[in-house]
């Protein structure tokens, strides 16, 4: 074979390599959704805020919370998931009410009055905080990629779990006896999410 | 034109490019600027590779206020996306991090143009190579050719393969009555158990947990908290006729120990049998309420032997049945 010959068959193989090794890349990176990569703030300590209630009422800071376990849901009406959670999450919030456990509920991506005339018709637990979250400080703070999400936080406030899509009485009540125990959940992912509502 | 006044051209040209680089890069950007330039950065978490910057989504313009006052209050570039980069990872960022496994993703187009330069520069050393006469293909060749073709294609479509398999799906919502079946029992707490059947209410699955969860309390003697729930598996028609029986069973007990309700205890009793009137428990208890709150120590001998007589009843019930039939008969009280 000519010289040229050479160069331009190594070229060749260079460009086949270099282009199997770029679709490798690409390709690994398809099984990569953001939304479902570990959040950065397990094991982190929980974002402080304080926040007013979705009816306007004085609402509360995270930090009073100390010493309790706080389970952190985000949520909105246009969510079906999150409608589809509301029972359980309501089950889950009152029965553990006596074991130092408080289920915070914030409204996603939503005017409050909205939220709240949602819960009005739903139902709503007397041993949850359902709080406003105005320019979404809190959702940006926790890395809210779509709802429902739902972040457990220990008596020492780091965040120790996670769940991304829709929960259940089961799966929220057994987080949280894993958590009384000491354990540290971290993320599981049940289902679908809403990013926004449906056009 | 000649040569010189070419490369003086060129030189001047490159000249004025490096200086307008250089006034771009130390020239501080305006904070409307700034804002728009991290904005540009930040990909929106709810869009589809729109920046917050470009994206009307409601999430994205309050990122974008967010954005704008950090930069108000003199926070650095930096510090913002890493703030936004502790929440989100770094998913949030539109262009992948020149680091890890995108590295090679930066790293491509300056080799693609090496390569290109290297062979570029090659053939103006080799003129005269460019110019030959493409040899015929031989044989060989023409194998080498196919085999190669063949490889690649095979090469691709694992990489594909690969690709697709990788994809990461969503599990489908978990049902909580449909777990509960496979749930153990021993791992969950009271509260846990309460909140899923307080769920469930309307799911007849649910009544395996219901059951479970009141043995729990009555087993603990707490009677209070487990009536609710037998009662509820009681009166039930989607219960099946066990669920029924034992429910029927324990409230008659609970009757008959917690209130002294005999007459009660003995209705509930009965409506157990007319389920199964060969029902073990409910036999044994009728005979215990009988015997214990009604003083019918006869009915309860005979509701004892009954028993005893039948083969299929286990060890420990049989066990139990012949020391209360030993005490009934010697007259002494219910134990």
């Amino acid at each position: 074979m000519s010289v040229t010959g050479q160069v331009l068959r190594w070229t060749g193989l260079a460009v086949v390599g270099a282009t199997v090794v770029l679709a490798v890349v690409l390709a690994s990176r398809f099984g990569t959704d953001p939304g479902l990569v570990d959040s950065p703030l397990l094991g982190e300590p929980a974002p402080e805020f304080a926040l007013a209630g979705l009816d306007g009422s004085e609402g509360v800071a995270l930090s009073q919370l100390r010493g309790e376990v706080v389970v952190l849901n985000f949520f909105a009406s246009w969510c079906l998931e999150c409608r589809e959670e509301h029972d359980d999450l309501v089950a889950a919030s009152e029965s553990f009410s006596d074991r130092d456990v408080t289920f915070v509920q914030i409204g996603y991506q939503e005017d409050p009055a909205e939220s709240f005339a949602y819960l009005e018709e739903a139902g709503r637990s007397a041993a949850t905080l359902y709080l406003a979250d105005p320019g979404s400080r809190t959702a940006i703070a926790y890395g809210v990629f779509g709802i429902p999400e739902t972040f457990f936080i220990d008596t020492e406030g780091t965040v120790v779990g996670k769940i991304i899509g829709e929960a259940n009485a089961l799966i929220l009540g057994a987080t949280i006896d894993a958590i009384i125990a000491g354990e540290r959940p971290g993320q599981q992912i049940t289902g679908d999410t809403r990013q926004q509502p449906d056009p | 034109m000649s040569e010189r006044v070419r490369n003086v051209l060129i030189v001047a040209v490159m000249a004025v490019m490096a200086i307008a680089l250089t006034l771009l890069v130390s020239t501080r950007p305006a904070d409307v600027d700034r804002v728009e330039e991290i904005g540009s950065r930040i990909k929106c978490p709810v869009c589809q590779g729109e920046s917050i910057a470009n994206s009307p989504s409601p999430m994205a313009e309050d990122m974008m206020d967010l954005v704008s006052e950090r930069v108000a209050a003199g926070v650095p570039d930096q510090e913002i996306i890493d703030e936004l980069l502790g929440s989100y990872t770094g998913a949030v960022l539109l262009d992948p991090p020149a680091s890890g496994s995108t590295l090679v993703l930066w790293l491509a187009p300056i080799a693609a143009l090496a390569v290109g330069v290297g062979v570029i520069w090659w053939w103006q050393r080799h003129p005269g190579a460019v110019g030959d006469p493409p040899a015929p293909p031989t044989e060989r060749s023409r194998t080498r050719l196919v085999v190669g073709g063949v490889v690649l294609i095979f090469a691709f479509a694992g990489i594909l393969v690969v690709a697709s398999n990788s994809l990461q799906d969503r599990p489908a919502p978990a049902s909580g009555a449909a777990d509960l079946a496979d749930q153990d029992l021993t791992e969950v707490s009271d509260e846990t158990m309460e909140a899923v059947v307080a769920a469930n209410a309307d799911n007849p699955q649910v009544n395996g947990m219901r059951l479970a969860l009141a043995e729990r309390y009555f087993d603990a003697g707490d009677y209070r908290s487990a009536f609710p729930h037998y009662l509820e598996v009681a009166e039930d028609p989607d219960a099946t006729a066990a669920e029924a029986i034992t429910a029927l069973v324990r409230l008659s007990w609970m009757a008959y120990d917690g209130n002294d309700e005999v007459e009660t205890a003995t209705r509930l009793v009965e409506e157990a049998l007319a389920i199964d009137p060969n029902s073990t428990v409910a036999l044994y208890v009728k005979a215990r309420v009988r015997w214990c709150g009604a003083g019918e120590t006869d009915e309860a001998v005979t509701i004892f032997e009954t028993l005893l007589a039948d083969p299929g009843v286990d060890p420990e019930t049989r066990a139990r049945i012949e020391s209360d039939l030993e005490l009934a008969r010697d007259g002494e009280g219910c134990p």
